[in-house]
């Protein structure tokens, strides 16, 4: 029985040391935390003209930081939480306390019944207790089904919103859009018969009535297939002869050009 | 030596060959928009440029051989403006080292009279059509989108009948002789239209029949 009791005082002392040990770490925590913020509202207030964007941005790296390691803190195992700590007043009294004023560097000079509410809340602010009660009535007033439907009508929206972002060049670019649904822009055909109609007049209403020429090859000669390519025409005596209305003799000579890159 | 062939024949006293590379292709009608869109993005910032052409293709046959062919091109939007009186040879299409077709052209301005002095000179013309459409320039690049009309009664270009549902687009470079560098930009230019219009090296003899 003094056994038990030994062990339970020694357990006992355990979690006050253990206790007492992540209270002043969270101490020494803090302070760093407010040394560095307080540099920071320093540098705002007073080095704000030659403040480069840059060391802010360190400034709120630092800061941030020492939040992340003080929350790193508090879900540590080991911490004991702090939540099953109860702190009760003991003593209030109107009267100045030159103790209290230093520890809290002249921010708290009393300790009296009209702050003690405000510094040992463990509620949140009456403005926001309000907001939070009125929030919670409606929540009573609306029935579970309407509540259900206005959940599913939420996810709907959520999802929704969702499939759009996730799809961002749909429908927002008509172009695009048209784009993907595989809709030509173009058609070989076309081309081919366009680029026949500039070349050859394909298509066109032929004006001349039909002449010695075949009319298989109206246009330029057969040159792709066969080997001979430049062709070159010279038109002699159609220059010295006024009025002649046709010229006298047209040569016309293909040339076969060996040297051409058409036949390497 | 034979008489120098017409194409390299000196113009206004130089004598430079010019060649013109080409690269092809269609747009449908629903998609010109999205063409001209991009066009207008990709190219040289300029004023939209827009045109209304009417060509005569001349031939001029002999008693053999092939016929000789001219294409006089005239602006139905500004009657005073030149005629324009063009050359082509013919195209190069068999080179796969090169992205582009290239053919010689003779470009050369000319006063109204075009047609009766081709008529004169024993030219009869062909066939003719009507080319409306955009012009759009990126360096020495030239884009041109047009729609092609066939001329229903000859001579009468209110009269006119479009050829297809598509624009054709034509990417032409006029470039000295073996400059073929200008068709790897061609090619980078015509990657950048994809896949709205595939332009392509077209071999128009294919399209003869």
């Amino acid at each position: 029985m003094s056994k038990c009791r030994l062990k339970c005082r020694s357990k006992q002392q355990r979690e006050e040391k253990q206790l007492e040990a992540s209270v002043d770490s969270l101490i020494s925590r803090v302070a760093h935390l407010k040394s560095a913020l307080h540099s920071f509202i320093y540098k705002l207030e007073n080095e704000f003209e030659r403040l480069e964007w840059p060391s802010v941005l360190d400034n709120f790296a630092l800061v941030s930081g020492q939040l992340n390691t003080i929350n790193k803190l508090l879900r540590n195992e080991k911490t004991p939480s702090f939540r099953n700590q109860v702190i009760i007043p003991l003593e209030l009294s109107p009267d100045r306390d030159d103790e209290l004023a230093k520890l809290t560097e002249q921010r708290v000079p009393v300790f009296s019944h009209e702050i003690v509410p405000d510094h040992l809340r463990t509620k949140p602010d009456p403005e926001v207790e309000e907001q939070e009660k009125q929030l919670s009535a409606e929540a009573a007033r609306i029935g579970p089904e309407v509540a259900q439907k206005q959940i599913q009508t939420l996810n709907k929206l959520c999802s929704n919103l969702l499939e759009k972002l996730n799809n961002p060049r749909d429908d927002r670019d008509p172009e695009t859009a048209a784009m993907r649904q595989n809709k030509p822009s173009f058609n070989p055909a076309d081309t081919m018969a366009l680029v026949g109609a500039v070349a050859f007049g394909k298509g066109l209403s032929k004006c001349r009535p039909p002449g010695p020429v075949a009319p298989g090859h109206p246009g330029q000669g057969p040159m792709m297939s066969g080997g001979p390519t430049l062709q070159q025409v010279t038109i002699g005596g159609a220059s010295g002869q006024p009025g002649g209305k046709m010229p006298s003799s047209i040569k016309t000579n293909i040339k076969s050009a060996s040297g051409h890159p058409y036949n390497r | 030596m034979e008489a120098p062939p017409v194409t390299v024949m000196p113009v206004t006293g130089g004598t430079i060959n010019m060649m013109e590379y080409l690269l092809q292709g269609s747009v449908l009608d629903q998609a010109l928009e999205s063409l001209l869109h991009r066009l207008r993005g990709l190219c040289d910032n300029m004023e939209p440029e827009t045109f209304i052409d009417h060509e005569l293709v001349y031939l001029l046959k002999g008693q053999q051989g092939n016929p000789f062919i001219l294409r006089a091109r005239h602006s139905l939007s500004h009657p005073t403006v030149p005629w324009h009186l063009r050359y082509l040879g013919q195209p190069e299409v068999g080179d796969k080292s090169r992205h582009a077709l290239v053919r010689n052209c003779l470009d050369v301005a000319a006063s109204h009279s075009l047609p009766d002095f081709l008529n004169e000179m024993g030219f009869r013309m062909d066939h003719e059509f009507v080319a409306n459409g955009h012009i759009f320039r990126r360096g020495a690049l030239k884009v041109v989108v047009s729609k092609l009309s066939r001329v229903l009664v000859p001579g009468n270009t209110d009269n006119t009948e479009r050829l297809s549902l598509s624009y054709l687009v034509e990417l032409s470079v006029l470039a000295p002789a073996g400059q073929d560098t200008v068709s790897d930009d061609m090619r980078s230019f015509a990657e950048q239209l994809k896949p709205l219009v595939h332009l392509e090296k077209i071999d128009p003899s294919k399209q003869r029949h």
